[in-house]
């Protein structure tokens, strides 16, 4: 418990910048950020099976968001898609559509991961070192701010700041310090590093502040959340969807289900990696999750705020904090309404850089090396998938990643099943073609191959047993190599169970 | 090509597949072996110990004869159990019989079969214990069934009463005993008796380990 109220602040410092970062680049106000945050903590935390994800506005919908935004060109009339992509998700889990999330292999899933990791080092750097140009939370290749994940780096130089780079060398210093055997051993290890380096960071930048020293932080490199003077003022940051309006608009049902569509996806990809990364190993229940999201979606969109998903940020923040149960995710929510509620010109203290850096170091244990090394040593069935994984969603974006890393796994499942599924032995001019698994039509080419290497006057047994199904193309190679078989003087003998008709009533052997 | 030349290309295909799929099978088998099981069971080809159990090479530990006997003189029989006891440190030890065993067939009829008598001849000891019961069923297939059973339960017996299974129960609380049956007409095992080191024993077969 108490490990998982001091992860959910770590967690809430992490969102903070993220979900503004998020609203920013969608064009939205920057509170909706919030909301979405509260309620992707609060809502789907309750309902959701899952110990350790934590949901929230997604990078990864932003492009979608900016555009329905625009082309709806009505704030009040795009909640109404937010709510609307909510009840779709809650219907798709009463369908059970989230055994799809079944279906992304596990290197795919590993390379999202490690790619997350990369891009959290790389997007983060500029952060860390002052140059916040580019909105927090930016996941896609070409950024918000015109440049490219890689050009960004070029006028870096030009735009470091000193009072950044003294903080970000702090709160390094600390996270690396916790990581000693000195602090393992005590008390100390109890509280999440990134608490620790968050509070120093903060004084730091307070104190800069306050003595007017030369490296003092301007406002573009501190949290900037909206301070309300009063009650009615912070209640006028909700906004209300306009159904009436709303739902007489095509673009509104658009947005809606190409959100509902796109944030299920991303939650799952979100989750099945949540759960990798649990060391517990607990399993989150795919439909029941759909509907958390679905729940999250509508009470967002009924709120003002954004369309949430299980992020992966967040969530591998959450691990690494040392979270245990879901008590985590949703008291990271509750942090989050209580402080923009209460005191919001105090968060305004902390800088963007100690934040970045934490982010960088959740990046590293992503992406470190150890990973990469454990995938490459289950082969290259694993490890060409995961690598494309990582290149492509570094390159572009995180669905046409993941889209560009499932073809090539896919490849490679059918390419080692097209080496796996027979086994080609000779003895004494005695050769064995032996059926190891279920032979279709992409075996054709193995097979044919294996007999033209069959030499004359030999014998040659093709055992056939083993297979539940043969497709009727191998069996029509097999009968017309037996007229081969006769001419060539070769004994062919074909071992073939009983039961086995093989699958065929005009074909026989 | 020649029927053994057939098993001999069959074995290559064999390696040629564990290597596929685990490349270190071989590599890893030939340092050590360390069972779990030691079968007891009949010489039938129709009772494959590891095919019928879905085990692996090295996870049993094999000895086979006709009609699954334990005879307290058979000294293949005991160096086999002495060493996957003592050595192997087995937790399990199985008895497994079959129905429809020729070998227990035999035994209920009169017939000379020269030498195979005085094995057969253990069989027809355990049919006198349970004389009544046996002679009760209607026919050769019944006797025979309920014979089988009866002899697995005597041969866990016989093990129960050997020094290398007390000696073990006295130190290491183990291995159990298990009596099971094969059934050829569909391929699933029944359990008949088990015995372990809390399970009484008639005070005659108990030996005294405090010297």
């Amino acid at each position: 418990m108490s490990r998982d109220l001091s992860a959910s602040v770590v967690v809430f410092l992490v969102a903070l910048p993220l979900c503004l970062g998020i609203a920013l680049a969608s064009g939205a106000p920057l509170f909706s950020g919030i909301i979405a945050g509260l309620a992707g903590g609060i809502i789907t935390g309750i309902i959701s099976g899952s110990q350790l994800s934590v949901s929230g506005p997604a990078a990864g919908l932003t492009v979608i968001v900016a555009t329905a935004i625009t082309h709806i060109n009505n704030y009040e009339y795009f909640l109404v898609a937010v709510v609307i992509a909510g009840f779709i998700q809650v219907i798709l889990g009463f369908l059970k559509a989230g055994v799809i999330g079944n279906f992304f292999p596990a290197s795919v899933i590993k390379g999202m991961l490690s790619a997350i990791g990369i891009l959290l080092i790389l997007k983060q750097i500029p952060h860390a070192v002052g140059y916040d140009n580019d909105v927090e939370g930016d996941e896609e290749f070409i950024q918000s701010d015109g440049h490219n994940t890689f050009t960004e780096f070029f006028d870096l130089s030009d735009n470091i700041t000193l009072g950044c780079i003294i903080i970000s060398v702090i709160t390094a210093s600390i996270l690396l310090l916790w990581e000693t055997k000195f602090i393992s051993k005590s008390k100390l290890r109890t509280i999440p590093a990134a608490l620790i380096a968050v509070l120093a960071g903060t004084l730091v930048s307070y104190l800069m502040n306050y003595f007017g020293h030369d490296a003092v932080l301007e406002q573009k490199h501190l949290v900037n959340l909206p301070v309300s003077k009063n009650i009615y003022q912070f209640a006028d940051n909700f906004t209300i969807p306009d159904f009436v309006g709303g739902f007489q608009m095509a673009a509104v049902w658009t947005a809606g289900i190409t959100i509902a569509i796109v944030a299920s996806l991303e939650s799952l990809l979100s989750i099945e990696a949540t759960d990798k990364l649990d060391p517990q190993k607990r399993l989150t229940p795919l439909n029941r999750e759909l509907y958390a999201q679905g729940f999250g979606n509508i009470v967002s969109g009924s709120l003002g705020g954004l369309p949430i998903t299980a992020v992966i940020v967040r969530s591998s923040a959450n691990v690494m904090a040392g979270a245990q149960t879901k008590v985590s995710a949703i008291s990271h929510g509750v942090l989050l309404l209580i402080s923009v509620m209460f005191f919001p010109a105090l968060l305004n203290y902390i800088p963007l850089s100690t934040l970045a850096v934490i982010l960088i170091f959740t990046g590293y244990k992503l992406a470190k090396p150890a990973v990469f090394k454990e995938i490459y040593n289950k082969g290259y069935d694993s490890f060409i998938p995961f690598i494309v994984t990582i290149i492509a969603i570094v390159f572009s974006d995180l669905l046409k990643g993941i889209a560009i890393g499932m073809f090539v796994g896919m490849i490679y499942v059918f390419k080692s099943n097209m080496n796996l599924s027979m086994l080609f032995t000779e003895s004494n001019n005695n050769y064995l073609i032996r059926f190891i698994k279920d032979v279709t039509f992409f075996n054709k080419a193995t097979l044919r191959k294996y007999l033209a290497s069959v030499p004359k006057n030999s014998s040659l047994i093709i055992d056939m047993r083993k297979p539940i199904f043969i497709d009727d193309d191998i069996i029509e190679i097999i009968n017309e190599y037996k007229i081969t078989a006769a001419t060539q003087q070769i004994h062919l003998e074909i071992l073939k169970d009983v039961h086995q008709n093989l699958n065929s009533t005009t074909t026989n052997i | 090509m020649t029927q053994i030349e057939k098993l001999l290309l069959a074995n290559k295909s064999w390696a040629q597949e564990k290597v596929l799929f685990d490349t270190q099978f071989f590599e890893r088998l030939s340092k050590v072996q360390t069972p779990e099981f030691l079968w007891i069971g009949c010489s039938d080809s129709r009772v494959p110990a590891n095919e019928i159990t879905g085990t692996q090479p090295g996870e049993i530990f094999v000895h086979r004869n006709v009609a699954n006997l334990v005879v307290n003189t058979d000294l293949n029989l005991l160096t086999v159990l002495n060493y996957a006891v003592e050595y192997l440190k087995v937790k399990h030890v199985i008895v497994c019989g079959h129905y429809g065993c020729g070998g227990v067939q035999a035994a209920l009829t009169n017939k000379n079969f020269g030498l195979i008598n005085k094995w057969l001849r253990n069989i027809k000891d355990v049919y006198r214990f349970h004389k009544h019961e046996i002679d009760a069923l209607s026919n050769i297939e019944e006797k025979t069934n309920r014979l089988v059973e009866l002899n697995v339960a005597e041969q866990i017996l016989n093990l129960a009463k050997t020094s290398i299974i007390q000696q073990s129960w006295k130190e290491n609380k183990g291995p159990t005993l298990h009596g099971w049956v094969y059934g050829l007409h569909n391929g699933l095992l029944k359990e008949i008796a088990s015995m372990d080191h809390l399970s009484k024993l008639e005070e005659i077969y108990q030996y005294n380990f405090e010297l």
